[in-house]
């Protein structure tokens, strides 16, 4: 009877334990979602002015500036980006439109003002540069969390708040990272630091959220800064006259809105 | 002064001995210390303006210097297997140190720009293996149809395939090739896999040089050491010179070292150069006792005489042969400057040491074991028989021998008209050298492996998006690519065609650089939203677009063939005003070395130029007569116009090697001159009589010049089968020098001093100096 007991508890412990385990991942799991919801699904839809800032490895800059639209068609599911280039002036008016379905290759295209086209552009591969800079199509709208696996690494204090360090790895010959490590902070979910490590092991890439304002309510980074460390190259990027839930439609992410930009969003 | 020396030698050897040894010591344990520098870069000096900029433009374009892999196979390379396996090998080949694996041109690395089903794409070329065949030949349709890739990826007809491995620095391309060597040997399924490149060669040249040094000067002081042990028989007394060579070499070494200076390709050569210098006087010195030994009996007069009638001559020979080399101080070409005046240093070593420590080094050797010195070969030697040959020939043929030298000197201007100054690292190795066959193969095929940079400058940004300028630089590269040597011209044209091209689905009539500013710069846009890696672009233009680079592939890397391209553009520069104001320059390894080349062509003429009229006044001023000076001469003028003459005739090229070796042409074929007419000279003083004087002439004198000139010459025999033709080079050079010299030496001094006899041997000097002798006596 002794020993039923003792083993009882022992089974006990050990389903206990192993809950416990799978639940820290279900939990870093949960804390990505969290994550990826708060940066690229905030509000129903959004607009703002970005400046980009490119910065290469001897300190020249290049610039971009542009208007950009999301509307989310499901909170972590569909999305669609419409894109308005300002600057550089040879550029203006050029426009650029990306349809996201997670899981599936995105739809893009892009208009051409200087010849009246509108083409469709490849999207099969979403670890390349966004627009020259040191941003990945894929940094800018998202990796779905559920192609990674996750772990919590540890929680932490990353400026002076408390944030969950999770590390994330991708299924073999994934092309961005081999490895990512996320500081999510733990009270808004936001991500204040992400690293990317190359196949090699060795860190490629540091994203680091500069500076988050609150927005109508909305935790949202206004300062954000992709920095290459292997090629010591960075991308700084600023968000100005943010809104939220402005009404966008979905009829304006269409072929015909590129050639002629809604006026009510873009002026 | 001379007594001196020889005095203090003789009666305190030990002295003397302990001094050189304890000295030896103190540079050979500098030699640990040694820092070694193959870059043939450093040729120039670190801030000279090509160099300068040549670095610029790769810092600024993020170019590094490339390692060329190819695969040639006249059944065709464009099969799946061939592709898995250069697949595999460029996944491998990207995880070795120091290659810069961004930016790896290969088929499974660059980016194509395509357009499929209305899209338009920019995608890896080869992204994956390909699982077929068909997939194959689709890849070589790809790159045949982008301007970008065609040429420098594959040839046309499919026959073969290259891949660029770029590097991070040059001297690491020797052992980088290694590693790739072993991979592709790894993969490979029977094809043959070429690794050529400019930086391969410069960098294995230097490794390679150095392993040849361990061989060839020590394998040239043991024949060296041979020849004199079967001309001396004295085993004691021919270790003497070797040892001055030696300790010359490692004082010279040592003080290069101490000094702080690297060991260049060309102070690599310091050995060679100092072991048979040095050997030289010592020679002469064994000669003389050798052939006096048995006349007087007793080591200490014997050496003291020696020593007294060889002080002078041995003194000039070396201020002759230093100011040779002392010359070389004055060309623009670092290395070459520390070549030269180490060199010398060692001369000067080694002369100090042949009137020291030969002569205490003799003075220790036993009197038993010089018993028989000297009778082995007498007067009655083989080598005295060819003495007395040349003695009767000259003496009948004088005529004939002046005619001939004249002939001789006429036929070597023409030659001289007939060099052509040329370069190219490459053919430093030999014919049959992997690097050389790789160089063929791949340049016979592609688009070359020399690579170079035109640089297009404004000082306003987004020039380069100005569509007059762009049409201009397009058809400067239409213009350098009818040169032969010009396989492929790459530039922002390319970029802006080629996505021009595929947006409007294949269209060849849009294959051209747009009419607008804003749609060029809205093309490049659309390739860098495509994926395009702003990587790629940036090799090719600033991020500013005030300035481009167009880049030019060379089917062949001689420093004359990029010349002709260099022209080309300058010709065309000059005749077609760009549209809005640009600078035009040119950086790359290739021009790099055209351009030291320029200066060491216009520094060796002003060194051997100078050194030739020094020399001159030195030899007025040994001989106290102008006329006897300018005979001295003659056997060096005539030595270096006929073997630069033969050059000409050869059709070898004036290269690094060469312009350097007319230093020691210089310094070296004077100084059995010196020796002849000095030693002559003091000949004269005794007997009085021409008639006397001309047959004595041909005794000791000539022996040991005859004995000099066999055994430098034979010494470097072995170095004519070295791997590297600078080597060879350096080998035929002494050879030449020793037989040419000294049969001028032999044959036309004779002669003229039959013409000039009257005045250049009065009859009575003997009285003259019994007189003077006497006057001194008393």
């Amino acid at each position: 009877m002794k020993i039923h007991r003792t083993l009882t508890i022992i089974a006990i412990i050990l389903i206990t334990w192993s809950a416990s385990v799978s639940a820290e991942d279900n939990q870093a799991e949960e804390i990505m979602k969290k994550a990826h919801l708060a940066l690229f699904y905030a509000g129903d839809d959004g607009s703002a002015d970005v400046v980009m800032t490119i910065v290469n490895s001897k300190g020249k800059e290049r610039m971009r500036e542009f208007t950009m639209l999301r509307l989310d068609l499901e909170d972590g599911g569909k999305q669609f980006y419409y894109t308005y280039f300002r600057k550089p002036h040879d550029v203006s008016r050029l426009t650029f439109m990306v349809h996201k379905v997670p899981f599936e290759t995105d739809s893009r295209w892009l208009y051409i003002p200087a010849v009246d086209l509108v083409k469709r552009i490849s999207a099969d591969d979403k670890n390349s540069s966004f627009v020259g800079s040191d941003f990945t199509y894929e940094d800018v709208s998202g990796r779905h969390w559920s192609e990674d696996n996750h772990k919590l690494l540890r929680t932490d204090i990353l400026g002076g708040r408390d944030v969950h360090v999770i590390e994330s790895i991708p299924e073999a010959g994934h092309k961005g990272f081999s490895r990512k490590v996320s500081f999510i902070d733990a009270k808004h979910f936001l991500p204040l630091k992400e690293e990317y490590y190359d196949k090699k092991g060795e860190m490629e890439r540091v994203y680091t959220a500069e500076l988050i304002e609150d927005i109508e309510g909305i935790r949202t980074p206004t300062l954000r800064k992709m920095e290459n460390v292997k090629k010591n190259q960075y991308t700084v990027v600023e968000f100005t006259n943010i809104s939220y839930n402005v009404g966008l439609k979905d009829n304006i992410f269409t072929e015909r809105y590129l050639k002629n930009p809604p006026r009510e969003y873009i002026k | 002064m001379k007594r001196f020396f020889t005095e203090f030698s003789i009666n305190h050897p030990w002295t003397i001995i302990v001094a050189v040894v304890l000295i030896t010591a103190f540079f050979a344990a500098q030699l640990p210390d040694i820092k070694i520098d193959t870059d043939p870069e450093n040729m120039l000096e670190a801030d000279e303006p090509v160099r300068v900029f040549d670095h610029e433009v790769k810092e600024e374009f993020a170019i590094s210097d490339f390692i060329a892999v190819g695969v040639v196979d006249e059944g065709g390379v464009f099969n799946k297997g061939l592709l898995t396996n250069i697949y595999r090998i460029i996944n491998e080949v990207a995880e070795i140190e120091g290659v810069v694996a961004d930016d790896i041109l290969a088929p499974s690395t660059v980016d194509d720009i395509r357009q499929e089903d209305g899209i338009l794409t920019v995608r890896t070329l080869m992204a994956e293996e390909p699982d077929s065949d068909r997939h194959a030949r689709y890849i070589l349709s790809r790159i045949k149809d982008n301007p970008i890739l065609r040429g420098k990826l594959a040839s046309d007809d499919g026959k073969a395939i290259a891949m660029f491995i770029p590097i991070e620095s040059k001297n690491m391309s020797h052992r980088i090739a290694g590693e790739i060597r072993e991979i592709v040997d790894r993969h490979s399924n029977g094809e043959e896999y070429f690794i050529a490149g400019l930086p391969v060669a410069e960098d294995s040249f230097g490794a390679e040089m150095f392993r040849q040094m361990a061989v060839s000067a020590p394998l040239a002081g043991i024949i060296i050491l041979l020849l004199m042990l079967i001309f001396f028989r004295n085993v004691k007394i021919v270790i003497a010179p070797m040892i001055v060579a030696v300790v010359s070499v490692i004082w010279a070494m040592g003080l290069l070292i101490l000094t702080g200076n690297t060991v260049h390709i060309m102070s690599s050569m310091i050995p060679i150069f100092l072991i048979p210098i040095a050997v030289l006087n010592s020679i002469h010195i064994i000669s003389e006792f050798h052939d006096r030994y048995q006349k007087y009996k007793h080591k200490k007069t014997t050496i003291k005489s020696t020593i007294s009638d060889l002080f002078v001559p041995m003194l000039f020979t070396s201020v002759t042969t230093i100011v040779g080399f002392i010359s070389l101080a004055l060309t623009p070409i670092p290395p070459v400057r520390v070549f030269g005046i180490f060199v010398a240093f060692g001369i000067f070593v080694a002369w100090l040491l042949s009137i020291t420590f030969n002569p205490a080094f003799a003075v220790l050797v036993s009197d038993k074991s010089l018993r028989k010195f000297g009778r082995a070969d007498n007067e009655h030697g083989p080598l005295s028989g060819v003495m007395h040959l040349l003695r009767d020939f000259s003496a009948r043929h004088y005529k004939g021998i002046l005619f001939g030298s004249a002939v001789v000197v006429v036929a070597a201007a023409v030659g001289l008209s007939l060099i052509v100054v040329n370069d190219n690292p490459v053919k430093w190795f030999k014919q049959n050298h992997p690097l050389r066959v790789a160089d063929r193969a791949l340049n016979k095929h592609l688009a070359g492996t020399y690579m170079n940079y035109l640089i297009f400058e404004s000082d306003d940004a987004d020039a380069m998006k100005d569509p007059e300028t762009l049409r201009y630089i397009e058809k400067f590269q239409r213009y350098l690519e009818q040169n032969r040597v010009v396989g492929s011209t790459t530039g922002l044209t390319d970029i802006v065609k080629k996505v021009r091209y595929e947006l409007y689905d294949g269209d060849s009539s849009m294959n051209a650089i747009p009419d607008s500013r804003d749609e060029v710069a809205q093309n490049v846009f659309l390739f860098e939203i495509s994926g395009g890696d702003p990587g790629d672009l940036f090799k090719f233009v600033t991020q500013d677009y005030s300035k481009t680079n167009v880049w030019v592939q060379m089917r062949e890397g001689d420093n004359n063939s990029v010349m002709l391209v260099v022209n080309d553009a300058e010709v065309f520069f000059a005749d077609n005003p760009p549209p809005a104001s640009l600078e035009m320059h040119w950086a790359g390894l290739p021009y790099v070395n055209v351009v030291w080349q320029d200066k060491m062509v216009g520094g060796m003429r002003s060194a051997l130029l100078s050194s030739f009229v020094v020399v001159f006044i030195i030899m007025v001023f040994l001989f106290r007569s102008p006329i006897l000076g300018l005979i001295s001469m003659l056997p060096l003028s005539i030595t270096i116009t006929a073997i630069y003459g033969a050059i000409g005739y050869i059709g070898k090229p004036y290269d690094m090697p060469i312009a350097v070796l007319s230093s020691l042409t210089l310094g070296l074929s004077i100084d059995f001159a010196i020796h002849f007419i000095k030693r002559s000279k003091y000949i004269h003083q005794k007997t009085g009589d021409f008639r006397k004087t001309f047959p004595e002439i041909f005794e000791g004198l000539a022996r040991a010049i005859g004995r000099n000139v066999l055994v430098i010459a034979i010494g470097f025999v072995p170095m004519f089968f070295s791997s590297l033709v600078p080597y060879i080079t350096v080998g035929l050079f002494f050879f030449a020098i020793m037989t040419v010299s000294g049969a001028v030496t032999m044959l036309l001094l004779p002669a003229v001093f039959i013409v000039g006899r009257a005045r250049l041997f009065p009859v009575g000097e003997v009285k003259h100096v019994r007189a003077k002798k006497e006057e001194v006596r008393k």
